[in-house]
């Protein structure tokens, strides 16, 4: 168990559902962030019948909420155009969870190794690892939790 | 028609400055589901797909998305099913009014930019880039009048093209009750990628467009709904006498491809102003720059 995904995931996690719409997801990641104590940024998502679909974290919604021509902006200091959040707001109402998540994320096992971990979440930018034990899902691993884990290890 | 050619903001500028390098892609055995996802997520017209050795073979677009809709397929059909190809290519060194040249004669959106070996696909090239690219060629322009320091007020002088002179007058509308079916048949007959909405006294409520219609299709909405189920609201619009540059500035800035034109007297919607159309204006938004926009013919 030492050293291991084992050792750093989180048991107790809530999960989306694809049909939640992107309003529903942003107030079930409040409402999480206050129960766990702690700032929870994204989730796993399942269906009906408990399986990982994907995962939807602030940066998908950030990919979506962005306008497609922004780079334009890096050369202006006078754009003013109004109601440009709004607007991209209100295209966000009818979008669902599953219109936007990432799919074809890697998981892990309970006996994943620590710097294995660290390894997938440098290679392919995530900060969470679902961790399945066959198809359960039995956690989570969140890169503070495996920062702090480390540092202990280093203080000793 | 007789073709003068004449230099205007975009002579001596190449694909390669304009090209976006951002390709999104999709493998010829994903499923049509996975292809929606990705145009809602990246906010893209069209996807390239590539097959197992990563060679690109063909484009699906919302257009093609939507035929999918309307024919009732299953969103598990893969990918291949529906695909158009091979995509139309070409290179980063190519002038860029050729490449909307042959954008033009295809009758096409976009052209893939390949590189040297002619088989690697390195960017896409489309209308609302080029729109983009002339902004900023307009915005460095020292005859540019409109652009003035931080603080000091916008000078539009009679140079500055207006909605009237580009906007389109044929807009098609269609009722709030009419099914989605019907909207479909409109746009893909249509080269718009919306459909304005108006209510039983014919007042504008609202607009349905291709992304709207692919989104109900990933939500299993029926096509036989009526077109209020779906529709956007309110109406985006500008004004006939809007400054082309501020209508294109709404348009890049806030991801919407289409503006329709309101009249001042009416209050009624008279035309649609889109991407394509400023696109093709070629000059930017002033007459500061020989005016190729006359050659432009719009057919």
């Amino acid at each position: 168990m030492e050293n291991t995904a084992k050792a750093v995931m989180q048991t107790r996690f809530t999960t989306l559902s694809p049909d939640q719409t992107i309003k529903e997801a942003v107030r079930i990641l409040q409402s999480a962030s206050k129960e766990y104590g702690r700032r929870v940024f994204g989730m796993m998502v399942i269906d009906e019948e408990d399986k990982l679909v994907g995962m939807l974290s602030m940066y998908d919604i950030f990919i979506f909420l962005r306008p497609k021509h922004i780079e334009i902006w890096g050369e202006m200091d006078d754009i003013d155009v109004a109601g440009l959040i709004e607007n991209a707001l209100a295209r966000a109402a009818t979008i669902r969870v599953g219109d936007i998540m990432t799919t074809g994320s890697i998981s892990i096992t309970p006996d994943t190794n620590l710097m294995m971990i660290v390894d997938i979440m440098i290679k392919k930018h995530v900060r969470r690892l679902p961790v399945l034990d066959g198809k359960e899902i039995i956690g989570i691993v969140f890169i503070s939790d495996v920062f702090d884990y480390l540092l202990e290890k280093f203080m000793e | 028609m007789a073709v003068v050619t004449r230099k205007n903001v975009l002579t001596g500028v190449r694909v390669r400055d304009a090209m976006r390098r951002q390709v999104v892609k999709i493998n010829t055995n994903e499923p049509l589901d996975q292809c929606i996802r990705h145009a809602i997520k990246y906010k893209v017209n069209a996807l390239l797909v590539t097959n197992a050795d990563g060679h690109a073979v063909g484009v699906v677009s919302k257009t093609d998305l939507m035929g999918a809709f309307y024919a009732g397929f299953s969103l598990d059909l893969t990918i291949e099913t529906i695909m158009v190809g091979p995509p139309v290519c070409c290179h980063p060194d190519d002038p860029l009014e050729k490449s909307l040249e042959s954008m033009k004669s295809f009758g096409i959106h976009r052209l893939y930019v390949t590189d040297d070996d002619g088989k690697s696909v390195i960017g896409v090239l489309a209308y609302p880039d080029i729109v983009g690219l002339l902004y900023r060629l307009c915005r460095k322009c020292k005859k540019n009048l409109t652009f003035k320091k931080k603080g000091e007020l916008p000078d539009f002088g009679e140079e500055h093209i207006r909605a009237k002179e580009v906007m389109s007058l044929s807009v098609t509308a269609h009722g709030t009750q009419e099914p989605l079916f019907d909207i479909m048949e409109t746009l893909s007959a249509y080269r718009f990628g919306a459909v304005l909405i108006r209510d039983s006294q014919k007042l504008p409520v609202g607009v349905v467009s291709k992304t709207d219609l692919i989104i109900a299709y990933r939500h299993g909405i029926s096509a036989d709904m009526p077109a209020e189920t779906i529709m956007k609201s309110p109406v985006r619009s500008c004004g006939i006498d809007d400054f082309l540059l501020k209508i294109i500035q709404q348009m890049i800035f806030s991801d919407v491809h289409r503006l329709f034109v309101q009249s001042e007297d009416s209050g009624d919607i008279v035309g649609v102003i889109s991407l394509t159309d400023a696109a093709l204006v070629r000059s930017g938004s002033c007459r500061a720059c020989t005016a190729s926009r006359f050659l432009t013919h719009r057919g």
